[in-house]
């Protein structure tokens, strides 16, 4: 094949030795990538891992801190978004950034509307996003507001936009993760096409077998940092879930001997129309029963059924022995169950209230005497727990606000540990924590487990799932695709069944 | 065929056929006003509110409100007449009339474009603060039929062809506009910013300096019409415009600008005004008392909304039936 004499040839786009730092986080550390004409080129990484940052340090959203980026041979001009579409690069988002209230021409061309005399020439671009459609083997209506089309139409009406730029480089960020089969497929054609015509592709996933029947090369990130590229003929499956976990688990987690009881929450056959379906499992006390997979997999809206904020279709849930009412939080939490959430800052905290009103608030009916909450009573009760997890705050009467990440996520569980609940459900509960204040959320939950509490867990990090989890339970595309136990759990192991890859060696 | 089809779709229609509606009703129950000069009325009425509309559709399709235009005319039309009395003539006078304009909505444009502050919040504050000013200069004194220049009186006095030519002045400004927010890119990019003000930074669309330019167009244009209110009335004083700020966003609804962004014209707060002023006169012609009038006015407000929702899911349910029998 031609395609595979890329070396002879010259690089459209070369980005070396790139940093970026988000306030105290360094997203990027010495990020890297080197694309040709003609080629769908890979993105490798675990969440976080910075494709998301090199991408957008490419877009002209952000702005590199250091490293050099050529295209074309000549120095790439980090400006604004519009300097970079203007160089010839068209980013496709993983969040759709269409105009609903604009025509599907207009959306194909905004910003840059076809004119003639100086005024928008509606016909025009009607008819050129028509032949674009065309081209694209699509039967979209130009005249068609982009309002309520499927991710799939609105991916093509991107694509659209990037051909009618005359971009050379497409950046497509995680383009299947909300399409059906037969969407990919049709994409696929679309993105085979788009490199025959000597366009560069980037093509970011998470399904390995996605990746190895479309790209030709490929690039991992771990940590911010470029840590390999490769031919994909070159390359074994297992080869590349090493490259993107690489690291061995490490002694962050303090992990307990466990103390397994007796089952005290039973999950069976839980279904919900378009999210998951036939979820079976058992949590003992005692035990840390990981949910992993990959983002999108239905990890977070089992656990959301499970504690009442969604409804589900099919099943049930069991807490000691007694069914659970379906959709009742209230219910669930008297039940003895606590879910911190995902999102700490939209769904776990109020954000501009005390800390002290943040801890109390799942027990104001304890601290209530007379209809009135008893200030001295809250403040006491979340004194004692913000000393329990070690929060450090000046004043318990600062907003939550003021906090730090990680003082934070320690103020949420506080506030769930608070009820004393028989099962503790935690959803990423260190995301965007410092490593110490991590380590010590997972000893908080080690000696939760250990005191007879059962913990779920839904975590998008494998070294957390690999050092806290007794048992593994992964998810891919709403449905169970294995359960682990702790002894034989390996990275490459959740990876290969939460992404679909052939069973690594 | 197609273009009949979309012209039943478009929002405007249900705006015009509710004016027609209202407009029969008040004939068959009182003749005289399908009358000429019962026309005439409503068209010298509603010129004010129809050009402030006008002016401030390219502030909401942005997703954006600018509270301060009562404020800002009431002012700017006292100011004309003012300088008038005062020896210096019309253009001096219209001169310092957009001048003041332009500057308060390019201090609102600032605040919200560059410092992201929130335009309610920040053209709230712009409406006390104008009339704040403005209660001060003008304490105690009116202009009077005196002191306003003759050619803002003349236009407020005569008709062209038999139309009012306050009304002639807001249709000239619906058309202009109309093709400007039609045909003009930067105009489109307005649209663009309200229908998803994330995608628009996306698009490379230059979102700061697009609302800035927005706000000092509205302030521009409404410090201008104080001429067009000076006109009409032939006096002012220190509550001139009071309150009249909601009466132009209740337009703007009315004839389908959604608060939400992204949707609706020129041509829709046009014809959002003259319906308003409509129902008004007819309130008047039925001989219902005028304090049904507001609460009218309200709940039309309200079933604006609730159709803009309606279409809105609408048109969602066909385009994803249609997409899916491709």
């Amino acid at each position: 094949m031609v395609r595979s004499k890329t070396s002879a040839r010259v690089a459209v786009l070369e980005m070396a030795h790139v940093a970026k730092a988000f306030g105290g986080v360094q997203a990027l550390v010495d990020a890297g990538l080197v694309l040709y004409p003609g080629e769908v080129h890979a993105l490798l990484g675990e969440n976080g891992a910075g494709k998301s940052t090199l991408l957008k340090t490419l877009a002209g959203v952000h702005r590199s801190d250091a490293g050099e980026i050529t295209l074309h041979g000549r120095a790439f001009e980090q400006g604004s978004t519009r300097d970079s579409i203007e160089q010839g690069i068209a980013v496709i988002y993983q969040e759709p950034s269409l105009f609903p209230d604009l025509s599907l021409a207009e959306n194909v061309f905004v910003g840059r509307q076809l004119v003639s005399g100086g005024l928008v020439d509606w016909a025009a671009m009607e008819k050129a996003s028509r032949a674009l459609f065309e081209r694209l083997g699509v039967n979209l209506d130009p005249h068609a507001k982009a309002r309520g089309i499927s991710i799939a139409d609105q991916q093509i009406v991107e694509i659209a936009k990037a051909l009618s730029t005359d971009a050379r480089i497409i950046v497509m960020d995680e383009p299947t993760a909300a399409l059906s089969s037969q969407e990919v497929e049709r994409l696929f054609s679309v993105v085979r096409n788009l490199r025959d015509q000597g366009g560069a592709v980037v093509f970011v996933s998470h399904r390995l077998d996605e990746v190895f029947a479309l790209c030709d090369r490929m690039t991992v990130m771990r940590d911010g940092s470029t840590v390999g590229t490769s031919l994909i003929r070159d390359t074994t499956d297992s080869e590349v879930v090493r490259m993107m976990v690489g690291r061995e688990v490490s002694e962050l987690f303090p992990k307990l001997e466990p103390r397994i009881g007796d089952v005290v929450l039973k999950v069976e056959n839980l279904g919900l129309a378009g999210q998951f379906s036939n979820i079976s499992f058992e949590v003992r006390s005692g035990e840390i029963f990981a949910l992993a997979g990959l983002v999108g997999s239905g990890r977070s809206e089992v656990i959301r059924a499970i504690f009442g904020i969604d409804r589900y279709d099919t099943g049930s849930v069991t807490i000691h022995g007694s069914r659970l009412a379906p959709g009742r939080p209230a219910v669930s939490m008297e039940q003895g169950i606590a879910l911190v959430p995902e999102d700490r800052r939209q769904q776990g905290l109020f954000m501009a209230s005390s800390i002290a009103r943040n801890v109390a608030v799942t027990m104001l009916k304890k601290l209530t005497s007379w209809l009135l909450l008893r200030r001295t009573r809250e403040e006491s009760t979340a004194a004692t727990w913000a000393e329990t997890l070690q929060v450090k705050f000046a004043n318990l009467a600062d907003p939550v606000d003021k906090l730090s990440g990680g003082n934070q996520q320690k103020v949420v569980l506080a506030k769930w540990l608070a009820t004393e609940p028989r099962v503790l459900i935690v959803d990423e509960p260190t995301r965007g924590i410092d490593v110490g204040t991590k380590a010590e959320v997972h000893k908080l939950l080690s000696q939760k487990a250990q005191q007879g509490m059962a913990v779920i867990m839904v975590s998008s990090e494998l070294p957390e799932v690999m050092g806290m989890a007794d048992r593994v339970f992964v998810m891919r595309e709403g449905q169970h695709r294995g359960t682990l136990e702790r002894s034989e759990a390996t990275p490459e192991k959740i990876i290969t069944l939460a992404t679909g890859g052939a069973v690594a060696s | 065929m197609n273009a009949l089809k979309n012209l039943i779709k478009a929002r405007e229609v249900p705006v015009f056929l509710a004016l027609v509606l209202v407009i029969a009703v008040a004939g068959i129950a009182n003749p005289s006003f399908l009358s000429a000069s019962g026309a005439r009325d409503i068209l010298l009425g509603v010129a004010i509110v129809a050009i402030l509309a006008v002016a401030q559709t390219f502030v909401i399709v942005m997703r954006h409100i600018d509270l301060s235009v009562g404020s800002l005319i009431g002012f700017t039309s006292f100011l004309i007449g003012d300088l008038y009395s005062q020896g210096y003539g019309l253009w001096v006078g219209l001169a310092a009339a957009l001048l003041v304009g332009a500057l308060v909505g390019a201090i609102n444009g600032f605040l919200v474009a560059y410092l992201r502050l929130p335009s309610l919040v920040v053209t709230l504050g712009a409406l006390y603060v104008v009339r704040g000013i403005f209660n001060d200069y003008a304490f105690g004194r009116t202009i009077t039929a005196a002191m306003v220049p003759p050619e803002v009186a003349w236009i407020g006095l005569n008709r062209l062809v038999g139309i009012p030519v306050l009304f002639l002045i807001g249709l000239a400004l619906v058309i202009v506009s109309g093709v400007i927010m039609r045909r003009v890119r930067a105009a489109r990019d307005l649209y663009a910013i309200g229908s998803n003000p994330v995608a628009a930074e996306l698009a490379g669309i230059p979102v700061a300096r697009r609302v800035f330019t927005a706000f000092v167009i509205n302030g521009s244009i409404t410090g201008l019409a104080g001429a067009v209110m000076l006109g009409r009335f032939n006096a002012a004083n220190a509550n001139s415009g009071l309150a009249l700020e909601l009466i132009v966003i209740a337009a703007c609804v009315v004839g389908g600008v959604t608060i939400a962004g992204g949707s609706g014209s020129v041509w829709g707060a046009f014809l959002g005004a003259i319906l308003l002023q409509a129902i008004t006169r007819t309130i008047g012609a039925l001989g219902i008392p005028q304090f049904w009038q507001q609460a009218f006015n309200g709940a039309l407000i309200i079933l604006a909304i609730a159709l803009d929702k309606y279409l809105s899911t609408r048109v969602m349910a066909t385009t994803i039936m249609g997409s899916k029998d491709e």
